[in-house]
């Protein structure tokens, strides 16, 4: 018999050794502000617009802003504004 | 999502199943392992407008559930026991039921890995003049953490010898070093990325590396295939470059099993590329490049340097362009034989002033440029393009414009064998290139 002992070729990650939890979610989305952030790839646009509309029917008083950041990761500009301006925000690239 | 996230707003991205691992690797690559998403069938693209939507209304619940409570944390935990075992009948079985493993694992490129036991590690790792657990660099996409002892593995499960260790480490850290978002979005794009390593100096003799017909299998280039090789598991390993996680492409490409390769310095009229960036003739470095395709560009007859070129600059507009920005011109890699570089040489054009005349010859109509874009809609366009929206479709294809908008955005490699035969390669953001002589051993 042979026992051959090898070593593991896998790094460990930055991101998981320094990661950072999720931020607490409200309790509803009445009178919110929803951001849509859009990639600008066809189609993530219709996903993102039919989430707002339908997000809209179900809550009171919500507020749905549209924002193409026209690539991915979204222009720093475009990011801010979007953070600065929504409660929530959902993304879509399309992919 | 994660800026996002960071900046304190609750987000969730929307995502097509065949893109779920890519949404676990990349949370746990950027900082976030517990980050939510939705996930739909399938990718929106390429979609009709109505099942677009009706895939969408699918999963509002969830969408609606996701940015109003905590949905729980995703298991993030990664098993990263130092070593493994295996027993066989010989050493031979061992290393058979290895690569079992392995392969079950992806940890490898579907062929046959060297076992790194402690006795190769240690002695790849005499190699460089770095300690084991000196941190090379973050390696993207997936940013691990590249010590010189993961470097060393993935180095020996490809074959490689301690004397391709600082060349190995080079490339490693040039990776870390590409920009214009390479790390994040365009290594795991959907089209066939991949790197290409060009090698310069007194190292490319010393390890024999073969700069005339340098790609492809065989004898002639084992170091260019090892090299390449290790560098692959490297950033599979390491940069957590693997399949349908982090590399999402479509179809894939032979090009992402990576080639190391090397610049014929001695038959080129022109000094050297790492001359082009900074370096002097008696250092050896690497350079990186992100390549998107490959073409030969054949001349079966001029011997001029300017029939040369305009046949090579017609070689460089084949794709598209992006009217994305006020440029939006590609750029070219091109690997140029000695048959050609000579006689353009030999005529007086230095190596920036062909850069500059195939540039200004890679003409190619706009309209067929950017067919793959329909300009209809909030499609890609940048304000600086809008302009084009008022032409007819016949009028768009009349357009002329060249595919580069820069000489620099032209960059020239002798290499290859007696033909007059280039090899032109899409290419972008900027290469990388470091200096490998620091991590050579003292």
């Amino acid at each position: 018999m042979h026992l051959l002992e090898v070593k593991n070729p896998v790094a460990q990650q930055r991101g998981v050794i320094n990661s950072i939890p999720t931020n607490p979610r409200p309790e509803s989305l009445d009178g919110l502000t929803v951001g849509l952030l859009w990639s600008g790839t066809h189609g993530g646009d219709i996903a993102l617009n039919t989430a707002g509309r339908l997000i809209q029917e179900r809550f009171k008083d919500v507020t749905i802003k549209f924002y193409n950041g026209n690539n991915y990761p979204a222009p720093d500009h475009i990011r801010q504004q979007c953070i600065d301006e929504s409660d929530v925000v959902i993304g879509a690239t399309a992919d | 999502m994660i800026e996002i996230e960071k900046a304190g707003i609750p987000a969730i991205p929307i995502v097509s199943g065949r893109f779920n691992d890519d949404a676990i690797a990349s949370s746990r690559a950027f900082g976030m392992p517990d980050l939510q998403w939705v996930v739909v069938p399938r990718i929106y693209r390429n979609l009709e407008p109505d099942i677009s939507e009706s895939q969408t209304a699918e999963v509002i619940d969830e969408i609606i559930a996701n940015l109003t409570s905590h949905a729980g944390e995703r298991d993030s935990a990664l098993d990263h026991e130092s070593s493994s075992r295996y027993e066989g009948e010989d050493r031979y079985d061992a290393v058979l039921k290895m690569n079992d493993d392995f392969l079950r694992d992806d940890l490898g490129d579907g062929l046959l890995l060297h076992p790194p036991t402690d006795e190769a590690v240690s002695a790849m790792i005499e190699g460089t003049s770095l300690d084991a657990n000196f941190e090379v660099c973050d390696m993207p996409p997936g940013f691990g953490i590249a010590t010189v002892e993961k470097i060393a593995i993935n180095a020996v499960m490809a074959g490689a010898k301690p004397e391709h260790m600082p060349v190995i480490i080079a490339s490693v850290k040039a990776l870390s070093m590409i920009g214009g978002g390479g790390g994040k979005s365009l290594l795991m794009s959907t089209s066939p990325q991949a790197p290409l390593l060009i090698v310069n100096g007194p190292v490319t003799k010393e390890l024999g590396f073969n700069p005339r017909s340098a790609i492809g299998p065989g004898r002639d280039n084992h170091v260019n295939t090892i090299v390449g090789r290790a560098f692959a598991l490297c950033f599979r390993n390491i940069g957590y470059w693997y399949p349908g996680k982090m590399d999402m492409d479509t179809i894939g490409t032979t090009r992402k099993f990576i080639q190391c390769l090397a610049e014929n310095e001695e038959m080129s009229p022109w000094p050297s590329f790492a001359h082009d960036r900074g370096f002097k003739p008696d250092e050896s470095t690497v350079s990186l490049f992100i390549t998107d395709g490959e073409l030969d560009v054949q001349d079966q007859g001029n011997h001029t340097a300017e029939g040369l070129m305009k046949t090579l600059a017609y070689g460089c507009t084949f794709g598209t362009r992006s009217i994305q920005g006020e440029g939006g011109g590609v750029q070219r890699l091109i690997l140029m034989p000695p048959d050609v570089a000579g006689p353009i040489g030999k005529e007086g054009f230095s190596k920036q002033e062909a850069m500059e005349f195939i540039t200004k010859h890679a003409v190619g109509s706009l309209g067929k440029m950017i067919r793959y874009m329909p300009l209809e809609g909030e499609a890609r366009v940048s304000e600086h393009w809008e302009w084009l929206r008022s032409l007819t479709e016949e009028r768009l294809l009349d357009v002329q414009i060249p595919v580069m908008d820069k000489p620099e955005d032209c960059s020239i490699v002798v290499l290859g064998a007696d033909r007059a035969k280039t090899a032109v390669f899409p290419t972008g953001p900027a290469p990388v290139t470091v200096g490998v002589d620091e991590f050579r051993p003292g």
